[in-house]
């Protein structure tokens, strides 16, 4: 449903996710996930069960009158509303995202509060938008201090879930949290949908580009990507679990017991497009062909299952031996 | 995705939409040391009222020439002081504004406001607070909550930043409004205090919760709250506590909740009303409870103004 406020006039949607493990040593049931998630209240947490457990937050709002960022330093001043949310799938691992849209242009002067209030999730510049500028300046790894902040805002969602009282701070396994910034600009009249440009940084940033039609829903090119970050995450900590456990050269019940958080935790996760939009889904299929996360993933997995196996036969002989 | 085959609704927004009328006009909002005073101080009071009722529903705006929808309310304090008892007060009340040519549609308990059937009306509204940002504000800096204050710009700075800039600084720089014309009026209101173990929420934020409730803008997961309730049939209950948060006196009225609101009310709400407008103006009210006020009111040619501090308005007569 289209509500008022949807940025539907947006020329520029902007978003930070930050995806990383939930602090607990076991993955949440759905009404433990929907307490955890309950930061508002009065507010319906919602919860999925089909086809795996995605639990979302209420969105929450933060006001900002600050300069945008921008690639080519101009200094474009904006006010309104942030929207964040938090995600959580499986009961496992948790996403902050937060994200704004931004019309073409706006009033020379701030406008009364509650004026940008009946607008979540807009940020309106006070004249002319320079959307090509600002959506470099979103993507770029760099910040200038008095910028809007995206990941501050993000950061401070995740922080306040992770110290939930639910949670006993006891992780499976070591991993990293991964960052993904995105930038959609109006795809041109008559044309569909399409992913310029995912970049994976070495310091975990990750950036996507899109060219959405006009109208498309802020909040499922958001859903759009926080599936994948999910996913880019999972392939991140799998890879990095892989060379951890050093299969292949170690000694093979130490890798088996170095890969058994992937198998507990991780296999079951990799559900690409399971929300996503069906006008963005084709989205998916691009990095499907290039650079293949799912062929990756399939890959990844079938070695670990193969070490299991192999590490099985001893075992095997053994009780038959012994009989 | 409604139209999709496979639906979860435990995954999907939902917002029941409640019947509104044009207009919710309120004649009264009344303190336990009004009734202290006697039918007396009532009757003066509707007296003065009267007029101001009668001019407000010549100008409510009712589009397409058809007559407007008003609904009247009152409003009575059972949170800060209690006093009598409803079988005693309500039928005094709706003589004396009988008597003076008034018609109570609708009897609020002021405690309502704070929770009604078990729902806690004001802290929700509290978690929808969005703070005005004052100019600088780029998402860094936590949103200041838990202090229980609200203002309409920034704050002086407190002591001890004024002494970590004592050597660069004068000692005081004053507050301001953010959206000021040149010169502030700048307003800090206190929205509760807790003692003993106890929130006690002000008179403004209670007030601020009303104002919402009556521009049909309040929901509990998305579901109506302070749903008016038939009045009792025989006599009214001996116990507040024992009166529905919401009565609907008139079995003929229109509906509770309004596109706009207006409250006649003696001039010593003028402060309380500035605060009310404070907080309005930083409350983020449900979209969707939003879009369905917004799309039916421009639907019946009466589009309401975009901020929902916009749609309250105030008569205020002299006196106290």
């Amino acid at each position: 449903m289209r509500v008022p406020g949807d940025p539907a006039a947006a020329v520029l949607l902007c978003g930070e996710i930050r995806t990383c493990l939930l602090q607990t040593g076991r993955s949440l049931p759905a009404s433990a996930a929907r307490d955890l998630l309950r930061l508002r209240a009065g507010e319906r947490v919602r919860v999925s069960e089909r086809p795996n457990l995605h639990v979302v937050s209420p969105d929450l709002l933060t006001g900002v009158d600050c300069r945008l960022p921008t690639g080519t330093g101009a200094r474009i001043r904006a006010v309104g509303t942030v929207t964040a949310r938090a995600v959580l799938t499986e009961g496992r691992v948790l996403q902050a995202t937060a994200r704004f849209g931004c019309p073409g242009g706006g009033p020379d002067t701030r406008r009364p509060w509650g004026s940008y209030l009946v607008r979540p999730g807009v940020v309106e510049p006070l004249g002319r938008l320079p959307v090509r500028a600002v959506a470099d300046g979103v993507l770029a790894d760099v910040r200038r201090p008095g910028e809007l902040d995206l990941g501050a805002v993000a950061e401070r969602l995740l922080g306040e879930v992770q110290r939930h009282p639910l949670l006993d701070q006891r992780v499976p396994f070591k991993s990293r949290r991964t960052r993904l910034r995105w930038a959609a600009l109006r795809a041109p009249d008559g044309e569909g949908p399409s992913l310029g440009r995912f970049t994976l940084a070495e310091d975990g940033l990750r950036t996507v580009e899109l060219r959405l039609p006009e109208g498309t829903d802020p909040a499922a090119c958001a859903s759009l990507c926080e599936d994948l970050a999910l996913h880019d995450w999972l392939l991140t900590t799998l890879v990095r679990l892989v060379e951890r456990s050093r299969l292949g050269s170690a000694d093979g019940h130490e890798a088996v017991m170095a890969l058994r958080p992937a198998v507990d935790h991780l296999l079951h996760l990799w559900m690409p497009r399971a929300r996503v939009d069906t006008t963005l889904a084709p989205l998916w299929e691009v990095l499907e062909r290039e650079p293949g996360f799912t062929r990756q993933w399939g890959t990844l997995v079938q070695r670990i299952r193969d070490q299991l196996a192999l590490q099985a036969i001893p075992l095997l002989r053994e009780a038959l031996t012994a009989r | 995705m409604t139209d999709a085959v496979f639906r979860e609704t435990a995954a999907e927004h939902r917002t029941q939409s409640l019947p509104l009328s044009h207009l919710s006009l309120e004649v009264g909002h009344l303190y336990m040391e009004d009734f202290e005073a006697g039918p007396e101080r009532l009757r003066e009071h509707f007296t003065l009222v009267r007029p101001w009722v009668d001019a407000v529903r010549a100008a409510a705006p009712a589009g397409s020439g058809k007559r407007p929808r008003i609904s009247t309310c009152f409003l009575v304090d059972d949170y800060f002081s209690r006093f009598s008892t409803p079988a005693e007060l309500v039928p005094m009340l709706l003589a004396e504004a009988e008597r003076c040519g008034l018609t109570i549609d609708y009897l609020a308990r002021e405690s309502a406001c704070a929770v009604a059937d078990g729902v806690q009306l004001a802290e929700s509204v509290e978690h929808r607070l969005v703070e005005s940002p004052p100019p600088g504000s780029d998402g860094s800096r936590p949103p200041v909550k838990e202090i229980g204050w609200l203002a309409n710009g920034e704050r002086t700075p407190g002591v001890e930043r004024l002494e970590a800039m004592a050597n660069d600084l004068p000692s005081w720089r004053p507050p301001t409004e953010t959206a000021a014309r040149r010169h502030s009026v700048f307003m800090d209101v206190e929205l509760w205090d807790d003692r003993e173990q106890r929130r006690t929420w002000s008179c403004p934020f209670l007030a601020a919760v009303w104002q919402l409730a009556r521009l049909g803008l309040l929901r509990h997961n998305g579901e109506a709250v302070l749903v008016p309730r038939p009045a009792p049939e025989g006599s009214f209950p001996r116990d507040w506590d024992d009166l529905a948060p919401l009565t609907r006196l008139n079995p003929a009225a229109q509906p509770f909740a309004a596109y706009r609101t207006c409250s006649v009310l003696p001039s010593r709400f003028l402060p309380v009303e500035h605060a009310v407008r404070v907080i309005l103006g930083q409350v983020e009210v449900d979209p969707r409870a939003l879009h369905q006020v917004a799309e039916r009111s421009g639907r019946e040619g009466v589009p309401v103004p975009e901020a929902v501090a916009d749609r309250v308005a105030h008569v205020f007569y002299a006196g106290g």
